[in-house]
């Protein structure tokens, strides 16, 4: 110390200066950042068949929520526009052309009451892709939610066992069958009908896979240095869960709007045009020659709007499987 | 084992029961109960009082309370002994007020102990007037009496549970019935069949059915009548039947073959004489039936030459599910075997189609192939041909070969990262070998499980299948008893359900405890 102060001819204060120590700076690992969100979405898009699906979702979803907003489409007024026009009943597309010009709504022809297929199809989708979305929306939290708790706690597991038992013999059409006559036949008895006992399902895979990761190693070594079991549930198992989830999300959409329009063929629909309610009000025109486009046009739309939500999840479900990342 | 099993059933027991209940809470409890009326044909026509009594009797059918007309309780007095045949006349006669300011005597004597009665017993008595217009009776107006009570869910819960299971006995006929010696006579030589051939019988006299034990040529060629299973009676979805019988009585055209009635009358019939059961008073008031039967066990079903709904669907069912496991474990097997393959590729598209379409659309998709095939899209009970059954089974099989295959590479490819695999693979067996031998045996584990419940849920039936197809199974009955408001179809077919459904749990776990021999179900291996 005393060789430099004489050599540079600086003092100690000059030369030196202490130096706060930095908890922050200390705790940095130098390694590339990982995103663990980021890297899914890099995985997902590196595959070019998503970004086309994902396309043909937007144009879905946009004709389902924005064309009946622009059409100013009203249920109760344009099924019932040419209900006089007696030529304009089950036309097929390129008659429908002839009968009223060309027009994008006459594309999938015109219906027994001479409205266009193709408006009654997007504002029957948007009603049945919302009520897929709420159910699955709230029996998937309801569900991951009491799936962890009944798969963690040994008590809960014994009683919710006997509740599955018995609540999973109970035949679901009939269950919303009674709600709908108890009730009336509207949308939200339809949403609460179907999550009443809908949850159970996802409530209990998640259970069998809690179940399952619950017991291993690290988390034992976890709760035996003290972290809580919320931490537990949050860090240690959660991640694990994620790509299971998005794929249970995602089968479930589709699964919705696909038991709606069952629901609708077996009569035990809601009295609102959704997908189901079309085809089911079309079936009897399917057996007339010349009339079939009412009825395949809402079989096919449903179809492509099932088909296309189901392979976004698949494909967002891999993608967010961290063993994809590398 | 057997302990654990018979654990289970208890269990399982338990669990049917309380699902019984609750339906009993959604259609019993959460129902209108107008609602029966929705779709019955004969409401409209009640006017007056009779509208009243008959909506009474309706709700009594379905089981919603307990129903006593005043003419019912003095017949029961007459038949108890207690009152003469002179009284019972005299006393069930009513007067017009309401108030019963015009009965007679006798009649306000036993209006008064009636209305005593059932009123300590916790009932509604009620009284209507006649209605009347120009000093007559209306139609439908005669004054009535009667007394009702709701039967509470536990009450009627019980009831079905005990009822579930008939009995017969030789005292199901009233005892004030003079029918000669009662009894069960056991014969080598059936009276049916002229009492030469050989073929036992038990004949019973006093018991519901005449015949309790009997061989015919129809499967299963030995039949009972010993205890008939008691599901509750229909109403609507076919009157008056009960639902086991709905589910399992033969369909479509009458069969018919000479026949030797009892009294020795030979005549071209559909009768099936081995069903006969006893109604009262029957053969008096038909010639018909004197010109016959020897007895009033005259009630009779017929031989029809179609299967029953249960055995359409359960036909159709078995064999779309040994399509499914013949086609789809080795496509499953093949996908994993060559993951990433050309057939791998297809198959995933594949079962992606099933999986996401709405099965409604690809069964009319299957239809459309099939009928620009040639095939027949109409099922016609009475000219059954083979061609009929293979676009249903087609329909069946398709989407559940798709969820075989995908379920058998999953466990495949599960299999094939676990560390024995690789064990094998570094002690030099070849790919293939360790695949058929080891990877195979162990990933059919789960598949085996499911096997039991295949094959009893394949009685149930596919619904849009065979709506679509109309194919006259069990399929829908549900769905037509819920829309016709059938309460005690509802329940009876719920009932099934959920025994179908702890008997498949149940021996599915024990089908695969025998199949691995690294299961066990006994306390001590664990």
């Amino acid at each position: 110390m005393e060789d430099f102060s004489k050599k540079y001819k600086l003092s100690d204060e000059e030369l030196f200066a202490p130096v706060n120590h930095d908890d922050l700076a200390s705790e940095k690992i130098t390694a590339p950042r990982y995103s663990y969100w980021k890297s899914v979405f890099r995985v997902f898009f590196r595959n070019r068949v998503n970004i086309v699906v994902l396309t043909l979702l937007a144009i879905l979803i946009a004709f389902a929520f924005i064309y009946p907003v622009i059409i100013h489409y009203d249920p109760a007024v344009n099924p019932y526009l040419n209900l006089t026009d007696m030529g304009a009943q089950h036309l097929n597309p390129k008659k429908a052309i002839e009968h009223f010009g060309f027009n994008i709504k006459w594309i999938f022809g015109t219906s027994g009451q001479g409205a266009s297929t193709f408006d009654s199809i997007w504002h029957g989708s948007r009603l049945s892709i919302m009520l897929a979305v709420i159910c699955a929306a709230i029996n998937m939290s309801i569900g991951i939610i009491l799936g962890a708790i009944w798969g963690f706690s040994r008590k809960v597991d014994i009683v919710m066992n006997e509740v599955y038992n018995v609540l999973g013999n109970i035949p679901m059409t009939l269950l919303i069958s009674v709600m709908v006559l108890v009730f009336s036949p509207s949308f939200w008895t339809l949403v609460f009908a179907m999550t009443v006992i809908g949850w159970l399902g996802m409530a209990y895979y998640i259970r069998t896979r809690v179940i399952i990761i619950r017991d291993h190693e690290y988390n034992l070594a976890s709760r035996c240095l003290g972290t809580n079991i919320f931490k537990i549930a949050l860090k240690n198992i959660l991640p694990f869960m994620t790509s299971v989830i998005v794929l249970e999300i995602a089968a479930a959409i589709p699964g919705y709007i696909s038991y709606e329009v069952f629901l609708s063929y077996i009569g035990l629909g809601i009295n609102e045009a959704t997908l189901g309610r079309l085809i089911q009000e079309a079936q009897n025109a399917m057996s007339t020659p010349g009339w079939g486009w009412e009825f395949w046009s809402p079989v096919a739309v449903a179809s492509v709007i099932t088909v296309v939500l189901y392979v976004v999840g698949q494909n967002l479900g891999d993608a967010s499987d961290p063993r994809t990342h590398m | 084992m057997g302990k654990y099993v018979l654990k289970r059933l208890l269990h399982g027991l338990v669990s049917i029961i309380l699902v019984v209940f609750i339906v009993m809470v959604l259609v019993y409890g959460l129902m209108n109960r107008d609602l029966v009326f929705a779709k019955d044909g004969n409401f409209g026509k009640q006017t007056n009082n009779n509208k009243r009594t008959y909506m009474l009797q309706q709700w009594e059918l379905f089981g919603y309370l307990d129903y006593v007309p005043y003419a019912d309780y003095m017949l029961m007095l007459r038949q108890n002994g207690e009152i003469d045949e002179e009284t019972r006349a005299e006393a069930v006669k009513l007067g017009r007020a309401e108030d019963g300011s015009n009965d007679s005597e006798l009649s306000a004597q036993y209006i008064k102990q009636f209305t005593d009665y059932y009123e300590s017993k916790g009932y509604t008595v009620e009284r209507l007037g006649a209605v009347v217009s120009r000093k007559k009776v209306a139609a439908g107006g005669q004054p009535a009496l009667f007394a009702y009570k709701d039967n509470s869910l536990l009450e009627r819960l019980w009831k079905y549970f005990t009822g579930l299971i008939d009995v017969d006995n030789i005292h199901t006929v009233p005892e004030y019935n003079d029918i000669g010696k009662r009894g069960l006579t056991f014969t080598l030589y059936d009276p049916l069949y002229g009492g030469e051939k050989f073929s036992p019988a038990i004949i019973g006299n006093g018991t519901k059915h005449k015949y309790l034990l009997y061989f015919d040529s129809h499967f299963p060629y030995i039949h009972q009548n010993l205890a008939t299973i008691n599901l509750g009676v229909s109403f609507s979805v076919s009157r008056g039947v009960d639902v086991f019988t709905t589910m399992t009585q033969s369909q479509g055209s009458w069969v018919q073959s000479v026949i030797t009635y009892p009294t020795g009358l030979t005549e071209l019939s559909a009768d099936d004489l081995h069903t006969a059961t006893y109604i009262e008073g029957s053969r008096d008031t038909s010639e018909m039936l004197q010109a016959r039967f020897a007895d009033d066990y005259t009630n009779i079903l017929t031989v029809r030459g179609s299967y029953s709904r249960l055995g359409y669907s359960f036909v159709i069912g078995i064999i779309a599910s040994i399509v499914t496991y013949i086609l789809g474990l080795p496509l499953g097997v093949l996908m994993a075997r060559f993951k990433e393959g050309i057939l791998d590729k297809a198959g995933t598209v594949y079962i992606m189609f099933i999986s996401a379409v709405p099965s409604l659309a690809y069964i009319f998709l299957f239809r459309g192939i099939g009928s620009a095939m040639g095939m027949p899209t109409m099922f016609d009970m009475d000219n059954v041909t083979k061609a009929m059954y293979i676009l249903p089974i087609v329909s069946l099989a398709l989407p559940s070969v798709a969820s075989m295959m995908k379920w058998m590479r999953r466990y495949m490819i599960d299999q094939m990262n676990s560390d024995y695999v690789k064990f094998a693979r570094s002690g030099g067996m070849s790919e293939t070998e360790i695949f058929f031998k080891h990877v195979m045996k162990v990933a059919a584990i789960p598949i085996v499980q499911g096997i039991p419940g295949t094959i009893l849920f394949a009685m149930t039936g596919a619904l849009i299948t065979e709506r679509v197809y109309l194919v006259p199974g069990a399929g829908g009955l549900l769905i037509d008893a819920i829309n016709q408001y059938d309460n005690s179809v509802i329940v009876g077919v719920t009932l099934f359900y959920a025994v179908l459904s702890v008997l498949s749990l149940i021996l599915g776990d024990v089908l695969m405890a025998t199949v691995d021999p690294r299961i066990s179900f006994t306390e001590k291996a664990r």
